[in-house]
Parts: C-alpha cells; structure tokens; sequence
C-alpha cells in the first residue's frame, strides 16, 4: 500500500506533517523529548519570546474548569538575549523547522525582537502574539484593533525576512476584520485561535482563583469555538490557516482541518497526553488510508454547506 | 528519564482510612527509576472531565515486581474516579517525574516529618535511608479516622501524634518536633505535608540551623516543566526566581521557598 503523503508547506516552511506544537506549551522543545523525538513534528513552535526576560504572573496560575484549563501563566520567558545563546541552539540537532512565538510591550519591541531572532538560522519562522490575554500591555492589545493588529505584522515584516505568521486572539467582535487586516499588513499565515478570557472564583475565599484576576480558557471547551473561527477566516483570506484550540485527537485535528486549516497545533491536549501529536500523526495517516486520501492537503477545507 | 505508560496495570487499591487509599500499579520502568519524593502523573478518567492529570507522590516501589504504591484522598472529581478503579484495570501513568529528596547519605541522622497524606514519600524515603543512617520519624495526622492506616517499617522508628489524640499522643506534630530538637541534633530534616505545617517546620529549623527538605503541592497541568504553570517563589539564595514545583520541585531546600507566598 503507497504511503500517504502527509507534508504541507505553511509560508515556504516545509513540513513533514501538519502536526505542530502550540507556543507556550512545548518549552523550549526539552520537555517531551523523552516522549518523542521533536523530529517527529510537522514544526516545532516554542515558548512566547519578548525583549526583556519576564517573570510571569504570581500563582496561582491555573485552574482546571469542565473540559477545559484556565491559565495566566503571563509569557514567563528568560528573554530573546538568553533564548538566542541558551535555549535555540540545542534545537538545531532536530531535523524539524523551528517557529518562535514573540510579543512585545511597544511596536518597537515587536521589531526588535523579530530582528535579533531572525539572526539565528535555527528559526525558521516567526509567530506573532498578538493575543495574549495574561499581560497588561502588548498581546491583546494590539490584537483586538484590525489596525493595530496591521500595524505590528508590517512592523515585524519590516524586521526579518523570515516567514510571519500573526497569531489571533478569539476575545474579538469580528476576527475576520483582523485576518482581513494582517493579510494586507503582510503576515504570510495566520495561528487561531489562542485562549479564550475567562475567570473562576473561589466561592468560599469570595476571591478570583488566579492571581491574575483573569486567565485564557484552553482545551476541548474551546474547540467549537475554534473550529468556526477557522471556518470564518478561512473564507476571508488566502494565506494559509494553522487551526488550533482543544485538540485532543485525531477527530479533533480533521474538524480544523476540514474547516479549512492547513496545519494544526496541540496545546493542552499534550499536556493530557504527553504523545498527542505523535498519535495525531499517526491518526491522519490511518484516517487518510481508510478514506482513500492520497494527500492531506486534499482535506483542506473539505466539510462543505 | 520519564516514561508514559498507557495502560499500567492496577495490581491493587485497598482503602486505608476515611476516604484514604492506597493504589499499587505495575510499571517495571517507574519502579526501577523512582526515588523517594518523585511522582507518578496519572489519568484519573479516560473522558475530558476532569481533563489534568492528578499527580501522586510515589509512596512505596518493589523493584522486582514493578509494584508502584501512592497514596491520595478522595477531595474531588479525579479522586473520586480514581477510587473506582478495580485491580485487573489499567490506568495511564507518567513517571517518575520531579527532583526527590537527597539520599547520597550515610552515617547521618535524619528526622522525617509527615503530616497526613504527606507521611506516604517520607516512607519511602524512610526506607531507602535507615539503612545506611538514623532514622527518626514524626507522623501526624488531625484523627484516627483521617490519618493513613499503615504497618510501621522496622527499618526506622516513628513516633505518631494525633491533634484530637485518637491514635498516639495528643498535639501536634510540630510540636512533638519542637520537642525532640533541644535533645536530638539531627543532620537533616525531611517534610512532607500541609503548608502551614511545612512553615512552621521551616521555622524551627532555621531556629536550629539544620538543613531541611520539603515536598511541596500545587496544581499542576503538564508535570514535566512545559507548562510553566505549578509555580512556587523562590526566596534566600533563590530570589527572585519562579521554580516549577513539577521540574525544580516537588522537594525544595526550605531555605530556597519563601514562606510568605
């Protein structure tokens, strides 16, 4: 029996497979290694970077709700000085493209973080945050606006020559006006969704759970949420969609997938299963063979109305 | 190195107290690798409710047989799932994940201090040192009903308070502690159970100046440092520093957590 052929290609990077880690959730690659090897991935996105190292925010940090997982882990990271000399270079012995996720508090720190990353030939593409929901300024707020949205992808774009992918945020009115907004600025793929704000309150403290007051909602509750934005979007651009928000397993990874997402990325679901994406791999070869699908790419944006 | 088992086998799940129980699963690799104050990161149920793993602190390991013992209370939806679960079933384990205690020791005398649920690692550990040095340990519990039920280990002795008397003598185990250290100079201290507990032990070891180790418990997401989300606040030589109680910790030198958090 022939081999189906799972590789994609999202903004020129080329992919074995169109399974992908979701920043913040995969470290800086080491955390699953006993697992399985980071080469198994379609590509290897790692934690959120900004200019200066961050803290984080003060625990607690988590709370498990139904089906789902809040956090305001606030892109705790050692810096992009550190992540360039300490955490990139062990990564060049994967043979798998590495994405750096990066956020900043200014314009001007997007750029300078996306310059000083785009000098390591270990990064292969960079991941625009412009969704964060756990940090006061940068993230969200330059997310929720299409122009400011535009604004930090040309920033960046004017800043590196690698391939720019704007991660979205969900916490808006019409995410379609954003994608719309990012495509013109020149962002060459789009991630969706990141965490949704939420909260949960402690009844018998009378007091919010997390430190942070608020936190971003992940995990199965999230993915009919995400699975309708990917729709959505899919409909109003032509750069390519990496869908990700509560995928578990293979269903899960094909509903993206059929909404019209390209790739897709496994957050707290690996957390769960420390070998989901490699099971997801797995699944959509043996769901591709069953179906008769030589390519994957043939799924893309197949569910039809 | 960390190993997921799918489908661990359960060889056991004995009820130990109120609400209290011990579950034995089989993994060769888990029971072969642990050390005391390391943990097993397990599926409570196969469904998305609750959707986190639950991590256990590693009670008891046979090496021959592959026989891993934790202890947990039932506090909520995953326990309660968990306290279901037959011998003859499987249940999805990681392990041994963690930074244990220190056991590269010899001639020593050590004092163990275990409040509740927090008496499990501090067997193990208990076990693995009294062979090669003095070992004193201190359980307390808040009743008979609420306190693990357990055969004593002959390799080390202990002495059991209670805080409403119904099993040993009556107080607390701070205070037994409090106790034995003006007669006592212990190398090393080592303390498991709840936080204020563990602050007060802290407490009365740097009146004394004798190093202690602590286990401490948090939420966890991920157990093996991707999350970034079990975080404890570092204090002394460490401050300023956010350890991750599932990869720094769970057992911390108790001059490096800052008590105050």
């Amino acid at each position: 029996m022939s081999k189906v052929d799972l590789s994609v290609e999202i903004a020129g990077i080329k992919m074995k497979n169109p399974v992908m880690t979701a920043s913040g959730t995969f470290s800086f690659g080491e955390a699953y290694t006993d697992f399985f090897p980071p080469a198994a991935l379609g590509a290897l996105v790692v934690k959120c970077v900004t200019l200066e190292p961050r803290a984080g925010n003060l625990a607690p940090r988590l709370v498990e709700t139904p089906a789902g997982l809040l956090n305001s882990i606030g892109l705790e990271n050692p810096g992009v000085d550190a992540v360039l000399a300490q955490f990139l270079p062990p990564l060049a012995q994967y043979d798998v493209p590495v994405i750096v996720n990066l956020a900043g508090n200014t314009l001007e720190e997007y750029g300078e973080v996306a310059a000083k990353l785009s000098t390591s030939a270990v990064v292969k593409g960079l991941e625009v945050n412009i969704s964060c929901p756990n940090v006061r300024e940068g993230g969200l707020a330059f997310g929720s606006q299409p122009e400011m949205a535009a604004r930090v992808i040309r920033t960046v774009k004017a800043n590196t020559d690698l391939p720019v992918i704007a991660k979205l945020s969900p916490n808006v009115t019409d995410i379609g006006a954003i994608a719309a907004a990012v495509e013109e600025a020149g962002a060459d793929a789009l991630s969706l969704i990141n965490t949704l704000l939420g909260m949960a309150i402690d009844i018998h403290k009378r007091k919010p759970v997390l430190a942070n007051v608020v936190g971003g909602l992940s995990g199965p509750a999230v993915k009919p949420v995400g699975v309708r934005m990917v729709w959505q979007v899919a409909r109003q651009v032509r750069i390519p969609l990496i869908g990700m928000g509560g995928i578990m397993n293979v269903a899960d990874a094909l509903e993206y997938i059929m909404a019209g997402a390209a790739a897709v990325a496994v957050g707290t679901g690996q957390f769960v299963n420390p070998r989901c994406c490699l099971d997801l791999i797995a699944g959509l070869e043996d769901f591709c063979r069953e179906q008769g699908v030589e390519k994957i790419t043939e799924l893309k944006g197949a569910a039809q109305v | 190195m960390k190993y997921h088992l799918p489908a661990a086998p359960v060889f056991r799940q004995e009820r130990i107290g109120q609400n209290i129980y011990a579950l034995t699963l089989g993994s060769r690799e888990i029971a072969r690798e642990a050390q005391p104050g390391q943990f097993v990161h397990l599926r409570c149920g196969k469904g998305a409710d609750p959707l986190l793993r639950r991590p256990f602190s590693i009670n008891a390991v046979q090496r021959e047989t592959g026989a891993v013992t934790f202890w947990y209370q039932v506090v909520g939806k995953g326990t309660e799932l968990l306290s279901r679960v037959r011998a003859g079933e499987y249940l999805d384990v990681i392990g041994p994940l963690g930074r244990g205690f220190q056991t590269e020791l010899s001639g020593k005398k050590v004092g163990l201090i275990g409040g509740g649920m927090g008496i499990a690692p501090l067997i193990f550990l208990g076990r693995e040192l009294a062979g090669k040095n003095q070992v004193q340990a201190f359980w307390g519990g808040r009743s008979k009903e609420l306190l693990p039920q357990f055969t004593p280990s002959t390799a080390f002795s202990a002495e059991l308070v209670t805080e409403d008397g119904s099993s040993g003598r009556q107080g607390l185990v701070t205070e037994l502690l409090a106790e034995w250290l003006p007669r006592e100079s212990f190398d090393l201290l080592c303390a498991c159970g709840p936080r204020p507990m563990l602050a007060e032990v802290a407490r009365l070891a740097r009146e004394r100046e004798i190093p202690l180790q602590v286990s401490l418990e948090t939420v966890m997401a991920c157990g093996v440092g991707a999350c970034l989300g079990c975080t404890c606040k570092g204090a002394g030589p460490a401050e300023g520093q956010q350890f991750k109680v599932c990869q720094d910790g769970p057992v911390f030198w108790a001059a490096e957590v800052d008590w105050d958090e």
